[in-house]
């Protein structure tokens, strides 16, 4: 029976190939690809295997896919007909290349590749000669893609003995490049947003990468992190956020750009990492960072609460908070020797205010990463529209404390801080001011904490948030509780007119440094222009102060009000006007030199090639409006005797600026559990976790964590 | 209690930065604002309360002709704007690249074609593209009306640029529209999409 159907199969393709397309010969080809179908053996013998396949060969600069396409694209297939008894096996792949398009990455082949399988005859062949025909079809790419597919056969003689043909070389040499079977020891573990696969090749790897054999698992154009730890090697494979996650891990891993790679196939373990799916969408580096004091890793809800609550009595006494704790302590001067019930009840205010601001800024930061916008602390002063808006209000406040005007009842909220007045709006305004210019700094213990609490649930982020709040207002919650504590101030007297005049300087200070930040964004041009929209604005303020007072007839007043408020909103256009078409001077991405110390522009791969070089990697993770960050590296960083020492030890420098919206930077913090600037990595040669410094660094503190170079 | 301190530790470092990389299904669909082929602006935030569907196309893609020659995608467009959904084809070639046409040439093209979105989006400097993380043409995207993503993945489960192929195909795109607008839950919200590379 067997033979009969055999030998009907056989006729069959007989008579329908004379004029047909089964018999199309052994080769074919599309716009951009020739193919052909080829053996290993000029003549087959029963029972002996042999080898087939399909050589595609692809015209300069176009590409055909290797089984798993990758991003895009689709894997050439090869659907084999043969005899009755004959069976062909998997399709073997060579390696492929790893092909990247912006944010895409596909893999497969340039020029041509061999993709080829086993066939074997059954033990007994009678026939004289056995036919072989593929169907081959395929995507062939280069920027365009285009399909192709062929219909190929071959017919070898049967013989006694097998013999190689002419192509066993290229098979030989095909084979060659098909990764096998691993035979080092391999664990795949599922963490958040990636798989961690651990391997012990027979030589450390200095760089590897994982190739999925399927698609839909892996964000192909993601960097993999390649991590030392102990004998083995760990590589993060960031997961597809959209993708499935599958039961076993296989693939093929590609060791030192391709001089090793084997293919794996294991069992995906579940890490401690691995949770919802949401949580999946990024990851963290496998070993926790050693810490210093006040960069302690954050782990528990209560230890988050506390360096919240730490971290916002510090705030106080960073210099973005000075100007406004100045206006702050000069309302308590006012306020020192009144009903101590009315005191309780501005601290309260203030509180108030500090409170609702954080909450409301961790409401805009929350909704936005919703949103998918990559961001952390600070992150409103990435945005020049907001610097612009932010220095109108100081400098108008900084006008009004040097006596330009006076701010009308109606408008007692934004104004009457600065102007002293005892309302209680002005002490819930002063608390949301405070929170605003605080955010430029960011205080010990406040970065871990926040690290942590972002990455929570909503109501998590928002009670370190409260914390950070309650810690920022309890000095004055305190004060203002037990106003005793103020009978050292003085009485209020003539000395309090210049004591705001003097506190006026103060908050031009600010408007000064929150230009320079404007400048950053906008360039030399763009400042002026808000410098031209201040003057504006000063002349409005001017003018309103001449004749909107309440010694003038209500039509002047109203008519200066207009005026006033016109030449503000005009200063403030001339301000956002260059805001929106922000260009800075100089663009990003050449290196800086401090003190003769260059610091290179940060990247993950920069930092994974210079540790490949066994090289102590120093990043500085900075911005431009972060104070914290510019007076660490102008006070300690570029400080004589830390260049020295960063020199001496061949320590690579590396900046990542974060002054601008950047992805790949807000990622390289989270990776670090961290949501803001500044921050201080130190990776020694040899360790596998980074050593983090504190958020405020001094000298000797730098020089001890570069002690052990 | 040490244990599960470590534990604890473990989970909040593994947790850390939970930043979507790009949109992810379950959680709001990035929003964005998109010039169309007439001129007019879109934005997904107008849309709310309106289920949208996010098409990427490049009609000089073999994957997207596939679904064009042979009426399938303009037929879906069809179906489902004619209930109500707001069907909004994305082209995200940068200029000078592949599938990269003038608004008029485009809307031209369009019209050729039969389609029956609701609007042809221009995307050339990709930010939507990207946001979105669009790979392929076609990869389609299905966001309910409070404004989560419910699907994301490619419009059926046959990858190829063969129109027979159609029939057989299981399309996850309806199904997945099918299921929102009766109020269910998305059976399959994610897979993987097929076609061309976007050409950013």
């Amino acid at each position: 029976m067997r033979r009969t159907t055999w030998w009907a199969a056989l006729l069959l393709a007989g008579c329908a190939s004379l004029p047909s397309d089964v018999l199309a010969g052994p080769t074919g080809s599309s716009r951009y690809v020739k193919v052909r179908l080829l053996a290993d053996a000029s003549a087959v013998s029963g029972g002996k295997p042999f080898r087939a396949g399909v050589k595609l060969e692809m015209a300069d600069g176009w590409h055909t896919y290797w089984r798993n396409p990758g991003d895009s694209g689709l894997p050439t297939k090869v659907a084999w007909t043969l005899p009755e008894g004959w069976t062909a096996g998997e399709l073997s792949w060579p390696l492929p290349e790893r092909i990247v398009a912006g944010p895409l990455a596909s893999y497969g082949y340039h020029h041509e590749v061999l993709l080829f399988t086993t066939i074997t005859p059954p033990a007994k062949v009678t026939a004289a000669s056995v036919p072989l025909a593929a169907k081959v079809s395929w995507l062939e790419c280069q920027e365009a893609c285009l399909p192709g597919k062929a219909q190929l056969d071959v017919t070898l003689p049967v013989a006694a003995t097998a013999t190689p043909s002419a192509d066993a070389a290229a098979f030989e040499a095909a084979a060659a490049r098909v990764p096998r079977p691993a035979d080092w020891k391999v664990t795949a573990t599922r963490e958040a947003g990636a798989v961690h696969v651990r391997f012990e090749p027979p030589a450390a790897a200095r760089q590897a990468s994982f190739l999925p054999g399927a698609p839909g698992i892996v964000a192909h154009a993601e960097e993999q992190a390649l991590q030392a730890s102990g004998e083995a090697s760990v590589l993060r494979v960031p997961l597809d956020a959209n993708g499935t996650v599958p039961e076993r891990w296989q693939g093929v891993l590609v060791l030192d750009g391709g001089a090793r790679a084997a293919e794996i196939d294991v069992p995906l373990q579940q890490g401690t990492g691995a949770s919802t799916p949401a949580a999946a969408a990024a990851a963290p580096p496998p070993p926790p960072a050693a810490a210093l004091p006040g960069t302690a890793a954050v782990t528990t809800l209560p230890v988050a609460l506390g360096f919240a609550f730490l971290g916002g009595l510090i705030l106080n006494l960073m210099p973005c908070v000075l100007p406004v704790l100045s206006l702050k302590v000069m309302s308590f001067v006012r306020h020192a020797g009144e009903d101590p019930r009315r005191a309780w009840r501005h601290g309260a205010a203030f509180t108030a205010g500090v409170l609702l601001s954080f909450w409301a800024l961790a409401g805009v930061l929350l909704g936005l990463r919703a949103a998918g916008e990559q961001i952390g602390w600070g992150f409103q002063l990435q945005s020049p529209s907001f610097l612009v808006m932010l220095t109108g209000l100081f400098f108008l406040m900084g006008l009004n404390l040097f006596g330009v005007f006076e701010m009308g009842a109606s408008l007692t909220a934004a104004g009457s801080l600065a102007a002293g007045r005892t309302g209680l709006a002005s002490s819930f305004w002063g608390g949301a001011l405070a929170t605003v210019v605080a955010t430029p700094c960011t205080a010990p213990f406040m970065g871990s904490a926040l690290g942590f609490g972002l990455s929570q649930p909503t109501y998590v982020a928002l009670l370190t948030f409260t914390a950070l709040a309650l810690g920022m207002a309890s000095p004055y919650l305190v004060l203002s509780l037990f106003p005793r504590w103020l009978r050292f101030v003085p009485k209020s007297g003539a000395w309090m007119n210049s004591f705001k005049q003097l506190m006026g300087f103060l908050l031009m200070a600010t408007v000064v440094a929150l230009l320079w930040l404007f400048g950053q964004h906008a360039g030399t041009t763009g400042m002026t222009a808000l410098l031209g929209g201040l003057l504006l604005m000063a002349l409005g303020a001017w003018l309103y102060g001449q004749y909107g007072t309440e010694l003038s007839s209500p039509r002047v007043r109203l008519g200066a009000a207009t005026v006033a408020a016109a030449l503000v909103a005009g200063g403030l256009v001339l301000g956002l006007a260059r805001a929106q078409a922000a260009t800075p001077d100089a663009l990003p991405g050449a290196p800086s030199v401090q003190n003769g110390i260059v610091w290179e522009t940060f990247s993950p791969e920069a930092v994974a090639r210079m540790r490949a070089d066994n090289r102590a990697v120093f990043v500085d993770f900075t911005a431009a409006w972060c104070l914290t960050c510019q007076v660490n590296e102008r006070v300690v960083l570029s400080s004589d005797r830390v260049a020295e020492r960063l020199r001496q030890a061949n320590v690579a420098t590396l900046k990542a600026d974060w002054t601008h919206k950047d992805e790949v930077i807000t990622r390289a913090l989270a990776e670090h559990g961290r949501q803001g600037v500044p921050l201080y990595v130190l990776y020694l040669p040899g360790a596998a976790a980074p050593v983090l410094l504190p958020e405020v660094l001094t000298e000797d503190l730098v020089l001890a964590a570069l002690s052990t170079l | 209690m040490r244990r599960l301190l470590t534990l604890a530790g473990a989970l909040v470092l593994a947790c850390a930065p939970a930043v979507p990389a790009a949109a992810t299904v379950g959680q709001a669909a990035p929003a964005f604002t998109l010039t169309d082929t007439a001129g007019q602006k879109h934005a997904l935030a107008d849309l709310k309360g309106k289920h949208v569907v996010l098409e990427w196309v490049n009609f000089d893609c073999p994957f997207v002709k596939k679904h064009y020659d042979s009426g399938n995608m303009q037929k879906l467009q069809k179906a489902y704007t004619g209930k109500g959904v707001v069907w909004l084809q994305v082209n995200s070639s940068a200029a000078g690249k592949q599938g990269a046409y003038p608004a008029d040439r485009a809307a031209a093209m369009n019209k050729e074609r039969g389609a029956a979105s609701s609007a042809y989006l221009l995307d050339s400097d990709g930010a939507v593209g990207r946001a979105y993380g669009a790979r392929t043409t076609p990869h389609m995207y299905v966001i309910d009306p409070a404004g989560k993503l419910v699907y994301a993945g490619g419009i059926d489960d046959k990858p190829s640029t063969d129109q027979a192929d159609i029939a057989g195909a299981r399309n996850f795109v309806s199904a997945a529209l099918d299921e929102v607008l009766a109020g269910k839950p998305v059976s399959v919200a994610t897979s993987t999409p097929y076609g061309c590379s976007v050409k950013y």
